[in-house]
């Protein structure tokens, strides 16, 4: 006996992730939308967390981050390397962490934390890539100017970083548990026929 | 002619991209004359009211914000640049993913020594157009049954849940696809399920009459002396819904509980349902009493057992029984082409119910006959 689904259930699965990418994803960025690396890295995190719960094999949520990447290059968005990197890096976290965690709830909140945490260093990242160690230098001061506007003057930029990577991380890992538990309704819904 | 079209698409494409915003207005009428040459319904769909609507609501807002960082004529260039840009990738990317090729694609990537990355690649972009209908139904449908704003965010949910569910669907298809056409690189060896008989799949709509069938089948079988061991599952209802299951032994008509509906935290499977264990239990009893020359009847193999659980390994036993003369499998209609692909046996035969309507018996009996 042979089973082609988790491979076809990773592509279909990168294909949705894709399509989302290449349509709400392009809009929000474009639209230049608060939150929209949270936005799409939760819809990213949905499908694959999903997908690992419906075809719990190792390297299925790899192989659907390549297929989004490789549809997201179709895109507008596909010309700014940061969305193909961030669906590179959140599926290879999620992989990692669920994985790891042998396929149980904890890998999502995992993957999650990590998939979102990466979000603003990966933007910072970028930024010293493309503008230089200056445009990165400005970036912080204008954290520390911001944090000091709501009472935390003081905070060293790397405090601040934290601060935000450990945030975004624990929106991704709540994001995890979410999708965890909208796969579990999506495993009834596609069990109620029996 | 065509090549000359998609050149002219390629650069009106890339004067948008790189060229100066004046030149882009010129760039998406050649760009939109060059697709409508090439695929006048990729146009159409590219340019579909809601994608229009979406793109002008990502420039106006870009146009917004550059305004009120840099002012109005800023914005107002950017905005129009970026609307113009999208307009252009967006009838373009649809006349690519139109006419992209996936056996081409998939020859070269066999040629590279990664042939599974070409059929999922390939597979990824045969399914957008599916992806994209199934989008839009479950939009209307959202947009039908949500009244109100309080409505239509309480509904928000469901709707990633139905396209993620149907996405699971599709690719259920696409793996028998895959399975059926012999792309062995797709493919691994999962569960074990060699079937050295003739088998028969019965299957048809929910409640369209399978069980009914291989207990008539059953039925006639006995009354031809025909040994005959397995189970059906038979639904209990109440008011119109399905609360639970009974397993029924066909030699002996013992019944026993299977499946309870319960709490949707109690749900096993992947189903909302619980599962008992005498339910099982009786099923191994039954399936144990299959006999040389006998036939074999179950009813019903769902997702759960074709990820090898449940049922599964009392079957697996059952149909290597040395001598039995077939097995009468009972599955629903989504799931046959994911147990054809998972059967090693190659010449089952498959009777709807619904297609054949009163004749349903016979026609497993003929089904049955051709492998004796």
């Amino acid at each position: 006996m042979r089973d082609a689904r988790p491979w076809t259930y990773a592509a279909l699965f990168g294909a949705l992730w894709g399509a989302l990418e290449a349509t709400l994803g392009t809009a929000v960025y474009l639209g230049k939308l608060p939150l929209r690396g949270t936005i799409m890295g939760l819809a990213g995190l949905l499908c694959l967390v999903c997908l690992r719960r419906l075809q719990p094999r190792p390297g299925v949520c790899l192989l659907a981050g390549v297929v989004a990447a490789f549809l997201k290059v179709f895109t507008l968005g596909g010309f700014y390397p940061g969305p193909i990197i961030g669906i590179a890096v959140q599926a290879l976290a999620v992989e990692i962490a669920m994985t790891g965690s042998g396929g149980r709830p904890v890998g999502a909140a995992l993957g999650g934390f990590i998939a979102l945490a990466s979000n603003p260093l990966q933007r910072l990242g970028m930024m010293w890539v493309v503008s230089g160690s200056e445009a990165v230098g400005s970036y912080l001061r204008l954290l520390e100017e911001a944090a000091a506007a709501v009472g935390l003057g003081g905070l060293r930029p790397a405090v601040i970083v934290g601060g935000i990577v450990a945030a975004t991380g624990l929106v991704g890992a709540a994001g995890g548990m979410w999708a965890w538990w909208v796969a579990g309704r999506v495993m009834r819904r596609l069990g109620e026929r029996r | 002619m065509n090549r000359i079209a998609a050149l002219m698409l390629v650069v009106a494409t890339g004067v948008v991209l790189f060229g100066s915003p004046l030149w882009a207005v010129w760039s998406l009428m050649v760009a939109v004359a060059a697709a409508w040459y090439l695929d006048p319904p990729a146009v159409r769909a590219g340019l579909r009211v809601g994608i229009v609507l979406a793109v002008v609501f990502a420039a106006s807002v870009t146009a917004a914000v550059v305004a009120w960082a840099e002012g109005p004529e800023r914005g107002l260039t950017v905005g129009g640049t970026v609307l113009l840009r999208l307009l252009v990738l967006t009838v373009g990317g649809m006349v690519l993913v139109r006419r992209v090729d996936a056996e081409a694609l998939l020859r070269l990537t066999t040629r590279l020594g990664f042939e599974r990355l070409g059929l999922v690649l390939g597979l990824s972009l045969n399914a957008l157009p599916r992806i994209a209908e199934a989008s839009s139904d479950v939009w209307t449908a959202y947009s039908m049954r949500s009244r109100g704003l309080a409505g239509r965010l309480r509904r928000l949910p469901g709707l990633g849940e139905v396209m993620l569910a149907h996405t699971a669907r599709v690719a259920e298809e696409a793996a028998a696809a895959a399975s059926l056409r012999g792309h062995s690189a797709l493919t691994r060896p999962r569960i074990e399920l060699p079937l050295p008989v003739r088998v028969v799949i019965v299957t048809g709509p929910t409640d369209g009459g399978k069980t009914k069938t291989v207990l008539a089948l059953a039925e006639r079988l006995q009354h031809e002396g025909v040994p005959v061991a397995g189970f059906v599952q038979i639904g209990e209802r109440e008011s119109e819904s399905k609360v639970g299951f009974r397993l029924r032994d066909i030699a002996t008509g013992e019944e026993a509980e299977l499946a309870k509906l319960g709490k949707r935290s109690e749900g096993e499977f992947g189903t909302r349902f619980r599962f008992l264990d005498e339910g099982f239990q009786l099923g191994r009893e039954a399936l144990a009493r299959v006999r040389s020359g006998g036939i074999v009847i179950v009813d019903e193999l769902g997702p759960v057992e074709l990820r090898g659980a449940g049922h599964m390994p009392a079957v697996q036993r059952a149909v290597n029984t040395p001598g039995i003369a077939g097995a009468v499998v009972v599955v629903r209609r989504p799931l046959v082409p994911a147990l054809l692909a998972a059967l090693e046996a190659s010449d089952a035969v498959v009777v709807d119910v619904e297609e054949v309507g009163g004749g349903s018996v016979e026609a497993i009996i003929d089904a049955l006959g051709a492998g004796r």
